[in-house]
């Protein structure tokens, strides 16, 4: 291999560094250019793209923006100077021009840098480069650029700005702050105020033959000029009735709190979710990053003119001229791609040269948190059977669905049939049959909680044990900050239990039973046999075990798509005409199913005598 | 090749705070010495303002949990102790040329000490303090309890820079991956055992084990 097919190789690593370390401090920072979330992108290493894959650093899909402003960078050992703006929208205009520090703008916006990146490929011709250095020196260099891609990763997320970054993409309102950034190849020097507001963090060089790889950020330690609205550093607390975020898993979409919860009121919304969903729940800062006019650099030079992009906005002049006057060097870089083969060692650590790139390891199974909670779901936290109403026609039946694993903790509700069955309402076991004459007095909501409650309590402190252990996963997997909730799911559970505070959701009407499988009647009926003996316990631990389900059903997951034909209509009890919608509803039960749901039903009824027995001694 | 040490900085812990601290540093070495294809997953911690990067593996969050799960029971059988992690970094060397023994030796090329002070203040767990000393205590240790957390919120982001410098500094003892090895080095997490006599044993052992560079060429 000779000397300038390595040199070729070593442009295009250090082209690639250039622009990969663009991408880690761009998606960073500007808010308008964050990635999506990448939990629904596929781990399969076929489907990463060959620009994924350097540097063994997947990120995603590179904004436009970046594929532009790499043209412009026409000469590698220009500096890359990378200014991280935040933009201040005031009332009132002000006229200040200090230094590059605060320049006034038209129409009364500040801008502050708050982060200066300097990216440099120092050519050091110091030392006579000999053939032997050559093969094994891209390798090395490529290495070590890995590590400092890394590094630079995790610093992004240490530094002061990346607070401010995390408030805008997450705040909902508007804020009068917006973060824009400013590529150049030169930098003008900050003021002597501005430089001690400052700190500086410089990265250890990568040494390559003839040259090395520098990276260093001037940073603003301390960002209390901006007021934001959220104070940085939360402290634990304990959220009773946290309900989730969108984004940490988006196959369970908890229901919005102002909604309130009803016993009956199901999230309409279907389990799955498709990517551009979540943006929709999680307003992003695009619009504040935008600005209304366009700046007035499409006159300045080109070369050595900083490029200032607010918002996704891209001048056409820039991506126009810089293709003629970059024409050659750019296909430089592509063209060595589909020249150079793959290097035969550490494949994992060859570059991307060529378009059949050597093969990677397979990259880990990017889970998100889902994908092991699911299946956790699956197993630990068996459906939440609520047996069958005995008698009102209002009340609502609820049985566990075991086929679909979304529903596993809330029993589904069904519209499809209002109509009682004949057996469900002669229920087998006397003393069932007892209860339910006594419970017509009450409100069927009442008489559904009372006898659910029991059987729920049991569950309900399972629940909570196996929630915090999902949750606690789904915490550490998250992006999005969630205080103080793995531990405190299960307390809050079990403190329903103990409060009595809670509304009853079943004071009217609402409620219907349905259903007419013969499979549902059967669990139904032994749900019966065992919770009877719910209602001879008093009142008092009726009314916590409503909390406690009240408070289930805030946290239930969605249902299906089907969900949303018998969520409303339900509610109003009107019987008959749910019969037709449900009918897709349902699907049969397994045996397996229909077991481990009798086995639920028989720990309920263990808990529930044994509560008995502590009551009444 | 030479065999890097690094001792990060003491970080003083209360039991509840183990394991979201310790599942931080290890991620962030990992993360910085997994060099295969990784798709990063920022993590937020829940009891302090710091987000860190995790590889997204699941055999490694796997693992990794499982040491801190044994962790925490070490630390609950001896509380108020001042422990160590040590996660070391090997090669897997077929040393066919010793006769007597023909076994895989781990050659270690890097080894990571994180060094735990776990204390237990008096009001520690409010939930379990119930009666006694109730007004003027309650106040104090408040205070005193978020001057610790505000801290050790700044010992651990220094912890967090000291492997950043570490792993910038260091970079010509790390060796060439071998092929099918997943997406990071060898590695392996060593706890304190059940006794300490024990610990240091283990400790002996790696180095047995380790090797002298010149027995192997």
């Amino acid at each position: 291999m000779n000397s300038a097919s390595e040199l070729g190789r070593l442009e295009q690593i250090v082209s690639q560094f250039l622009l990969k370390t663009l991408h880690i401090i761009l998606e960073s920072r500007i808010p308008s250019l964050k990635p999506q979330d990448h939990s629904e992108e596929l781990p399969s290493n076929s489907r990463v793209k060959r620009s994924n894959k350097w540097f063994n650093l997947a990120l995603g899909d590179r904004p436009a923006a970046l594929e532009n402003l790499h043209f412009w960078h026409r000469n590698l050992m220009d500096p890359m100077v990378i200014d991280i703006i935040v933009v201040h929208r005031e009332p009132q205009s002000q006229s200040q021009s200090n230094s590059c520090g605060r320049v006034a703008l038209e129409g009364a916006a500040t801008e502050t840098v708050i982060e200066r990146w300097v990216i440099q490929y120092e050519n050091l011709r110091v030392l006579p480069v000999q053939s032997g250095d050559f093969s094994s020196s891209y390798k090395k260099t490529y290495k070590k650029s890995i590590i400092l891609l890394r590094t630079i990763y995790s610093v992004m997320r240490l530094l002061p700005s990346y607070k401010l970054f995390r408030h805008l993409t997450s705040s909902s309102q508007i804020s009068k702050y917006d973060v824009i950034y400013k590529v150049s190849s030169f930098s003008n020097p900050f003021s002597r105020e501005d430089e001690q507001t400052m700190k500086q963090y410089s990265f250890v060089p990568v040494e390559a033959v003839n040259g090395r790889l520098c990276v260093c950020v001037t940073y603003r330690s301390v960002l209390s000029d901006f007021d934001l609205e959220s104070s940085a550093s939360f402290p634990p607390m304990i959220i009773a009735d946290y309900v989730g975020s969108p984004t940490t898993d988006p196959m369970r979409a908890f229901p919005p709190p102002e909604r309130g919860i009803r016993a009956t009121s199901f999230p309409i919304r279907g389990t799955t979710r498709s990517p551009s969903s979540v943006p929709i729940h999680r307003p992003h800062s695009w619009s504040s990053g935008i600005h209304g006019a366009a700046p007035s650099f499409q006159d300045q030079p080109l070369g050595g003119s900083p490029l200032v992009h607010r918002g996704s906005y891209i001048p056409n002049d820039f991506i126009s001229s810089p293709k003629n006057i970059q024409g050659p060097r750019i296909q430089n870089y592509r063209l060595p791609s589909s020249h150079y083969k793959t290097s035969s060692f550490d494949d994992q650590l060859s570059p991307p040269f060529s378009p059949a790139s050597s093969p990677s390891p397979s990259p880990p199974a990017h889970l998100l948190s889902n994908s092991p909670n699911q299946s956790r779901l699956r197993h630990e936290s068996a459906p939440l059977a609520i047996p069958q109403p005995i008698l009102s026609r209002s009340l609502r039946y609820m049985s566990p669905n075991f086929s679909d694993p979304n529903r596993h903790s809330l029993p589904p509700v069904s519209s499809r049939n209002t109509k009682p069955e004949p057996s469900m309402q002669e229920s087998p076991s006397p003393s069932g049959i007892g209860t339910s004459r006594k419970s017509e007095g009450l409100w069927p909501g009442e008489l559904y909680s009372g006898m659910a409650s029991q059987s729920f309590g049991s569950k309900v402190c399972r629940d909570g044990k196996e929630d915090s252990g999902r949750f606690s996963g789904l915490l550490s997997s998250g992006s999005s900050p969630r205080v103080g909730f793995s531990r405190s799911s299960s307390r809050s559970f079990q403190d329903d239990l103990d409060e009595c505070d809670f509304s009853c959701p079943f004071d009217v009407d609402d409620v219907d039973t349905s259903d007419s499988l013969s499979s549902q009647n059967l669990d139904a009926r032994k749900g019966l046999e065992f919770t009877s003996s719910a209602l001879s316990m008093g009142r008092k631990s009726q009314d916590a075990a409503v909390g406690a389900l009240v408070h289930m059903l805030r946290t239930a997951p969605p249902l299906r798509q089907g969900s949303s034909c018998y969520s409303t209509q339900s509610l109003k009890g009107e019987q008959e005409a749910n019969l037709g919608t449900a009918s897709g509803f349902f699907t049969p039960q397994k045996a397996a199913d229909a077991l481990e749901e009798l086995n639920s039903y028989r720990e309920m009824k263990d808990l529930l005598l044994s509560k008995s027995r502590t009551l009444s001694s | 090749m030479n065999c890097e040490v690094c001792q990060l900085k003491e970080l003083e812990v209360e039991h509840f705070e183990i394991r979201e601290v310790l599942r931080c540093i290890l991620h962030t070495i990992m993360f910085h010495r997994a060099l295969g294809l990784v798709r990063p997953k920022d993590v937020d911690l829940q009891l302090f303002d710091i987000t860190y990067v995790q590889c997204g593996d699941v055999e490694l969050e796997k693992k990794i949990d499982e040491k801190i799960d044994q962790f925490l029971c070490w630390v609950e059988k001896h509380p108020n102790k001042k422990s160590q992690i040590c996660l070391s970094f090997y090669e897997v060397k077929n040393n066919k040329a010793m006769w007597f023994s023909n076994r895989v030796e781990r050659l270690y090329w890097e080894h990571w000490y994180i060094n735990f002070n776990v204390v237990q203040h008096p009001k520690a767990h409010s939930s379990k303090s119930h009666h006694s000393k109730v007004v003027d205590p309650g106040e104090n240790s408040s205070g005193g309890e978020s001057a610790r957390r505000t801290t050790l919120e700044a010992s651990l982001q220094d912890v967090l820079f000291q492997i950043i410098r570490f792993v910038n500094d260091k970079k010509d003892h790390i060796p060439s991956i071998p092929s099918r090895e997943g997406i990071s080095f060898p590695y392996d997490i060593t706890i304190p055992s059940s006794s300490d006599t024990t610990f240091g044993m283990d400790m002996i052992k790696r180095m047995l084990q380790t090797g002298h560079p010149t027995m192997l060429s």
